[in-house]
Order: C-alpha cells, then structure tokens, then sequence
C-alpha cells in the first residue's frame, strides 16, 4: 500500500474479543461479523487496488443501534469507517485495522413517497435506481444518475456528492437533496430539514453532502424528485481533430444550449468501446461527441437541428442523429460500457477524475499524451464534456514491476495539470485515500485547516473515517488555537469614516 | 462608529486580526441594503468591503463570473444580462421591501441567500457558488471551491457561506455560475381561485413534465394597492395564480399549451408573454405588495419556508388569525405574510403554526424593538442548534463577525 494510513491503536487491537461482544449486545444475531473469511467482502471499495480488512463489521438495521454503536465507539476510542454498497472509486470506504466497519447495507426501505411535494424519503441504502424505479410509474425519477447506479447506495451518493452524465442539467447529489437524519460521532441523532425548499441556518445539509463519511452518519435522506421529460434524442459527432470537438462543446455552451448530456471520447476509448459493444461508433476519428437533448419534443427536434448546425460549422466528420430508442440507447452503450472496454484492452487500469474549465480541454489532452509518452503507459480518455469533468483511464499491468507506481505517478500528474489550468483534483468520485495527498496542490495549510476545523465541529475525536481527505492529521485543541497578533491597531492606512 | 473601507484582502486580515486582538467584534457591510435584517449587532465598529468592487473575470462561454464581494448586484446584473445571461436563482431586489436606497452587493447576496422565484428549478444561491475567498474569524485568508461546476474536493463550506449572514467569514471574492437567459418566458394566468385550490393548481403543474419555473399565488388582498408595472395583468382584482414557462420560444408556447389544458378544471387560463411576464415575476421575487413605501410598509413581514402542498392551509390560517395578508410563491413552499402591527410581530402565532407544518419562518421586515422581543431566524431544536453554534466557533471562536446578528440576546 502506497498511501499510509493513521497508526494502528495496539490498545484497542488487543481488546477485540471484548469490543466485539460489547456491539453483540447493541446488534444481535448476524449483524456483527468478525470472521477473517466473511470480512474479506469488505476490506475493498471500488478501488480495489488498496485492501485493509477491518477490526470487525456492524451491520445495524436501526437508528437507534447505528446511534448505540457510535456512542459505545466514541467512548472507547474506537475508530469507524461507514459504508454504503462499497462502489466508491476514491477508497473512501476503505477498512481500517483497529476500526469498526459500520455498514448501512440493512437501510434498505424507502420510507414514503410524496408526490404533492416531490420528495421521497428514503433509508440510506436503497440504490440510486431504485428510488427512480419506485416513483417511475408517475412518471418521476431522481436525476443524479451516476454510472454505478444499479448498485450504489443513495447514503454513498449523498456521502460523496455523486454526479452522472445528466448533473450537467440537473445538477449533482447536492442540488437534489433536501433533508437527512444524520447520527454524530457522539451518537447524537439529528434531523435536518425535511420537504422544504430550503432549511434554516446555515445549511448543514449543504456541507454533510460530500463530506465522505467524515462528518457524521446518515440514516435517513429526503431527496427531490422530478417529472421524466417528454423525450430524449441524441447525437453521435466525429472530429478528425481533439480541438474541434473542444470548440463544438463550447460553440454549444455559449448558444445558450444545455444538453441533457455531453460526453467525450478519444480515439483509444472510441476504438475499445466499439470492440466491445458494437455501437456503430466511427474508428477513423479522433474524438466522438455524444450529445443528448431532452424535454418536449419540439423543444428537442429544433435543439438538435441548431446543435448538428454548430458542430457542421465545428467541421464534424460524421454526425448520426438517433430517431429511435434503441438508436440512442445504442449511442450510449459504448460510452456506458467504456470502462469494461477498456477492461478488455488492458489487465488493470487507473481511473481518474480531475475537472478543468471546458476551454482547457484540448490543453489538457495534449498534456495527457506528453505524460503517456513519458511514462509509456498508454490512457484513453472519456469526459463529461458538458462540465470539463475528465476521466483518464490509465492503462498498466499490475504483474509488471514498477507499473503501478509509474501509472499512480502519470495520474497524479494529470490531476496536477486540471490544478495548473484552473481546475480540481476530483469532479465526482472524492479525494478519499486515492487524491489526499494531492490536497496540497490545490488548497494551502490555512485552507485545510480550515476544513479540519469543521470535522472538530462535528466529531471533535476524529474517529469518524480518519484518513481519509485530509493529508495531515491535526489535534481539535491545535486547530483551535487562536495566534493572537499585536494588540495594537496596525492599519494607520486604512481610509476610516 | 468607527468604518474601515477595506481595499484588499490583506486589508480585511489585519482589521479582523487586530479585532481579535482587541476583543472588537465587527459588523460586516457591503452597502448596507440589508441592515435591518437580523439582530441588532454588538459592535459599533464596522468593516465596510464596497470598496472591494472589482470584476475578477468574467468568461461568458465557461458559464462563470469572478467578483470581489463588494461589487454591486445591479451592476454585475448588467453586466451578464449585456450577455444574455442570469444568475439562475434570479435573487431577490431586497431595496423595494426594506425601503433601501440601494439593492446591495454580491457579498451581501450570496451571505443573505434569498433566491427568487425559480427556487423551484434552478435552485438557490447556495447551488450557483462555486468557489469562494474568504477572512475568517481568525483572521486568516483561506479559499474553498474552485471555479469549476464539477468539483467534490473537500469540504463544500460554500454551502455554508451562502445564507451565513456575515457570521462564518468575510467573502472577498467570489465565483459565481451563471446560466443562458431563456429565449422566452410564458406565464399562465388563472384568475379567482381561493388559495387551497390555488395550490392544488400549483402542485398539478409542479408534478408535470412542463418544466414549470415559476409558480405562485397572489390572493385578492395583493391587489388592495395598485403596483406599478403590473398593468392589466391587475385585472378587477380577483385573486391571481401564474405559473411560467421558460426556453426557446417554440419550446415554451407548446408547453404553455399543455399546461393550460392540464389545469383546465382550475378555469380558463389567459397567456402574458416575455416583457408582461417579466415585469410579473419581478414584482412577486421583490415582495412589491408590502413594499416598504406601499400601503402595508409599516406591517411587519414574514418570510415563511415550508413543505410547497402545505403553503395554502399555513397561509390561510394565517391570514385568518392575524387579519394579515399573505403572498405565495414556490408552488406554496414560500410564503410571505405581511401582519397587522403588533409589539411581537404576531411571532408565537406564527412559529407555532409554521413548526406544526413543519416550515420555519425567518421575520424579515420589522422596527428593531420588535426584533429585540422575538426571534428573526427560526429557533432550531438544541442538538440542531448546538452544532451550529459548534460549526460558526470552527470558523469565528472569539465572535468577532457580525456579532449577535443570528441570535437574540447574544449581543449583550
């Protein structure tokens, strides 16, 4: 393992037969594992390439019992790792050695349906899909949509502030939450907001969202729901050039247009993903654009006449337009099957997540092939386009010494480019253990103090996911310290009134 | 009184350290446009950034717009608007309700947080902050966000700024997204329903696929004086529900058909279109019924927040037992009540019918020995509470901002 993890607690290691009894009492029966065998499922999230297997898991089934867990953690000194379905890409989820595992995988109940307001409220581990899925036959569904949606939990979603290929439109995780019951660290349960617009004081809600399970635990979560549009079309566009496509992207922008989806694919992507599902994806270009429209279908036949005109005048090679389902769906499978694609190319492959401004998109993806020179490590790329949000797919093998270190190296690098052009470390998938030493990069100690002191706010132990995030582990009482200044007035020069 | 017009951030870390070291708590302004809302503060000193007015950048084809804190709102507007664009949430123009002279700054804003009526669909201004500079209460410059619309690295304290009331950190600069404007905009107008039914309309037209962005209720006590620029669209009077529609003008008309069709059994919906309907729509963001220089400028006001399918029955009540006179936008989530004059503002009443609705109701226009009897912002359960006391001390542990501005007696 690369990244070092906080130092093992031998005290509460060497207590472990104790610690597991004590949370048999809180969660009975089956609902505290602490075989090696049946603890291996979770010593991995979606980044497989770390894997640490747990002190013990707690599956809890209540709010009551998430709560008591806490509580007797927070006590003892015990650290705690939440997790959702465990499809983090970022090692958010990773294990500690000496931490309780505490996963919301028995959330699984939606609790209400309000169609008069356009919320559900629902238990933390129900999937992305299924709330769609529950609310579909009124013809409603949750926008935020991220590739892992069959699987992924809406507690992870709102713990990592997922996004999808339709957040351009309608926003990520955080423009679609309304209220959550979240359990401190202390064990303290709190409601925030509820059905409303908006909550009152400052909005909690707002900062727990993408705090990647280091400010609390979430039992409960009211999303907003909205009407399904009338229909949906899409555009599949070759450029015999990476920058043109660039252009189309932001000749469309700037026409006011705001795609339902804007994805991006480099020829190595396009050439992977047409092997694997046939989509009738051109092989002679070197970037694809696919452009989805959604809403009434007036609305999406004189959007597409406008973008086909745009991208024409872009010097598009090819343009498809889909007049059927199937045809659109076809469109999209290729770009939803890319990272398996590439699978298929390649034994292992890093996926990475920075984001840049659209205009620094052709800037970027020449920087990304000086890197696959140096390292001689080849990368095909897949963007969502629409909001400069790259992901790199970095090719290696794991059984060739020295590949992965060269290959964690290349995509440390192209993150620190999206930095260098305006942009951030991570678009949608979180800084977890995979991005937390690049924080640096991006923020300054003042600024990462700063974060820090929120967690304090929230559990001033730091028990709750330590590791994670944050580069350097600092004390609350440090954090809080005030470095008074000279007590004099020290600005003669400042205009007064 | 002693002001300190700031001219850069390193001025605003010196004021705010040297408060520190002074014990001197400071009252935060821009142009002063929202002064009146909240507590009285602790402090006659005050740290005034209007000076720090300048338009970072502004890049029209990346959706974005840098500003120092300080710039000013009506200037920003028009400077995106000479682009076709808008801040999606379409802020609220305080100055007609408050009887300021002037509606403010970026700052002021972003830390006050009242969007418009496209809440429903764009959002607030906590969706539209994407990164921000800002002096904490240690008196240190620390940034969070980017200016990327895509970004999950670290923490989002923007959320936290946005509606902060100057109480976490001063903002120095901001970015901001901005959005295209619509081609056209159509609004619906139903004429004479009572507020229940008015609701039940709303929340048809929410729930449907016609992509409503905007959606709200004047009932006939709205119209008891006349307002400026709403022309016929006033009729004889009788209670008015609109509903908008936004896009390319094919898009809208074609969905404004639907609609109407839709809420055919609320009555015969009539069409106003693009400048009528701005015109509307501003005078519903901007509260114009109860504007300050308007018949009720004396009555206290409410600004109520609630589940949207509750508004009318909350409303009603209201209006029934204070002899006051309400206004709803956000298909019924918002509703804003104007209340005979009363030395606490009718506030008990209130705050037990909006909790028991499950809303909370912030008191946005009232003399300042009102607000020295009942709470402006809605009380919060303690463990609720608690964290955010827990939460301002992580960014301002002397108290040095905006002192007793969010809570009663705190500035004692």
């Amino acid at each position: 393992m690369a990244i070092m993890m906080p130092a093992s607690d031998q005290a509460v290691l060497a207590r472990r037969a104790e610690i597991v009894a004590a949370l048999r009492a809180i969660v009975p029966g089956e609902g505290v594992i602490d075989s090696a065998a049946e603890m291996r499922a979770y010593e991995s999230d979606g980044l497989t390439a770390y894997r640490q297997p747990p002190m013990v898991v707690v599956l809890p089934d209540t709010t009551e019992q998430v709560s008591l867990v806490l509580k007797y953690c927070a006590g003892q000194g015990i650290k705690v790792v939440p997790r959702g379905s465990g499809t983090s890409l970022s090692g958010g989820a990773l294990p500690l050695e000496d931490g309780v595992l505490l996963g919301l995988g028995k959330f699984k109940r939606i609790r209400e349906i309000d169609f008069d307001n356009r919320a559900v409220v629902t238990e933390p581990g129900v999937t992305n899909l299924a709330i769609s899925q529950a609310v579909a036959h009124a013809g409603f569904y949750y926008a935020p949509d991220p590739s892992s949606q069959i699987a992924c939990s809406i507690g992870g979603n709102v713990a990592e502030n997922s996004g999808g290929v339709h957040c351009l439109k309608y926003g990520m995780t955080t423009n679609n939450v309304l209220g959550c019951e979240i359990v401190l660290m202390s064990g303290e349960i709190l409601r925030i907001g509820g059905k409303s617009a908006e909550n009152s004081g400052y909005d909690l809600m707002g900062v727990i969202t993408g705090s990647e399970g280091l400010l609390g635990v979430i039992t409960e979560i009211t999303v907003r729901i909205l009407q399904k549009p009338e229909t949906a079309r899409a555009l599949m566009v070759g450029f015999a050039q990476v920058e043109a496509a660039g252009e189309c992207v932001a000749r469309i922008i700037g026409a006011g247009i705001i795609p339902g989806g804007m994805e991006m694919m480099d020829k190595p992507a396009i050439h992977a993903a047409e092997a694997f599902v046939h989509a009738g994806y051109p092989l002679d270009v070197e970037a694809l654009l696919i452009i989805e429209l959604d809403g009434p279908k007036i609305e999406v036949d004189e959007l597409i006449t406008r973008v086909e005109t745009i991208a024409n005048a872009c010097g598009s090679t090819t343009c498809q337009i889909s007049t059927s389902e199937a045809e659109r769906n076809l469109f999209w499978a290729g770009r939803k099957a890319a990272f398996p694609a590439v699978g298929r190319i390649s034994p292992d492959y890093l996926c990475m997540d920075g984001t840049i401004p659209r205009g620094a998109l052709p800037k970027a993806l020449a920087r990304i092939r000086e890197l696959s020179e140096k390292y001689q490590l080849g990368c095909a790329n897949v963007f969502h386009a629409g909001d400069g949000n790259l992901h790199p797919l970095i090719l290696y093998d794991a059984n060739k010494p020295g590949e992965i270190e060269r290959a964690e190296a290349f995509g440390a690098d192209i993150l620190r480019a999206c930095v260098e052009f305006g942009g951030v470390l991570t678009g949608e998938h979180g800084v977890g253990i995979e991005k937390r030493d690049l924080m640096p990069e991006m923020f300054s100690e003042i600024d990462l103090n700063q974060q820090q002191r929120l967690k304090c706010a929230f559990d001033a132990q730091g028990l709750l996911n330590p590791g994670k995030v944050f580069p350097t582990l600092h004390r609350c009482a440090e954090l809080g310290r005030m470095h008074v200044h000279a007590g004099k007035l020290a600005f003669p020069d400042i205009p007064r009134f | 009184m002693d002001t300190l017009k700031v001219r850069d951030a390193k001025d605003v870390e010196e004021v705010v350290r040297a408060a520190i070291a002074n014990e001197q708590p400071l009252e935060i302004i821009g142009h002063g446009s929202k002064r009146g809302i909240g507590h009285a503060m602790a402090t006659n000193a005050v740290l005034d950034v209007s000076a720090l007015n300048a338009i970072t950048a502004y890049e029209p084809n990346e959706l974005i717009v840098t500003l120092q804190a300080g710039a000013p709102l009506a200037d920003v507007l028009s400077l995106i608007d000479a682009k076709n664009q808008q801040f999606a949430f379409e802020p609220m123009n305080t100055a007609p309700l408050l009887g300021t002279p002037v509606s403010g700054t970026i700052g002021g804003m972003i830390a006050a947080g009242l969007a418009g009526p496209r809440r429903i669909k764009a959002g607030g201004a906590r969706d539209h902050l994407l990164g921000a500079h800002a002096v904490s209460g240690f008196g240190d410059s620390f940034k969070t966000g980017g200016k990327v619309v895509k970004n999950v690295t670290g923490y989002d304290l923007c959320k936290l700024l946005a509606g902060s009331w100057g109480t976490l950190s001063v903002m120095t600069e901001v970015t901001l997204k901005v959005m295209p404007k619509p081609e056209a905009e159509r609004t619906l107008l139903l004429r004479g329903l009572d507020d229940a039914a008015a609701n039940k309309a709303m929340t048809a037209a929410l729930g449907s696929p016609f992509d409503v962005s905007g959606a709200a209720h004047l009932p006939t006590s709205a119209f008891r004086t006349r307002i400026e620029g709403l022309g016929d669209i006033a009729g004889q009077g009788e209670a008015l529900t609109v509903l908008r529609l936004e896009g390319i003008t094919a898009s809208a008309a074609h969905r404004a058909g639907s609609l109407r069709e839709l809420l055919a059994p609320f009555g015969t919906a009539t069409l106003v279109e693009d400048v009528a309907s701005a015109a509307l729509w501003a005078t519903i963001r901007d509260v114009l019924p109860f504007a300050a220089d308007g018949a009720l400028g004396a009555w206290p006001v409410w600004r109520i927040v609630c589940p949207p399918a509750s508004g009318a029955a909350l409303g009603t009540v209201l209006a029934r037992e204070t002899g006051g006179d309400v206004i709803y936008d956000w298909g019924g989530g918002l509703i804003w009540a104007a209340l005979p004059p009363k030395p606490d503002a009718h506030g008990p009443a209130v705050r037990e019918r909006t909790n028991a609705a499950g809303g909370h109701a912030m008191l946005i226009r009232a003399a300042e020995d009102i607000r020295r009897t009942i709470d402006v912002f809605h009380p919060q359960a303690p463990g609720l509470a608690a964290l955010s006391e827990r939460v301002r001390a992580s960014f301002d542990p002397k108290t040095i901002l905006n002192r007793g501005r969010l809570t009663r007696g705190a500035a004692a």
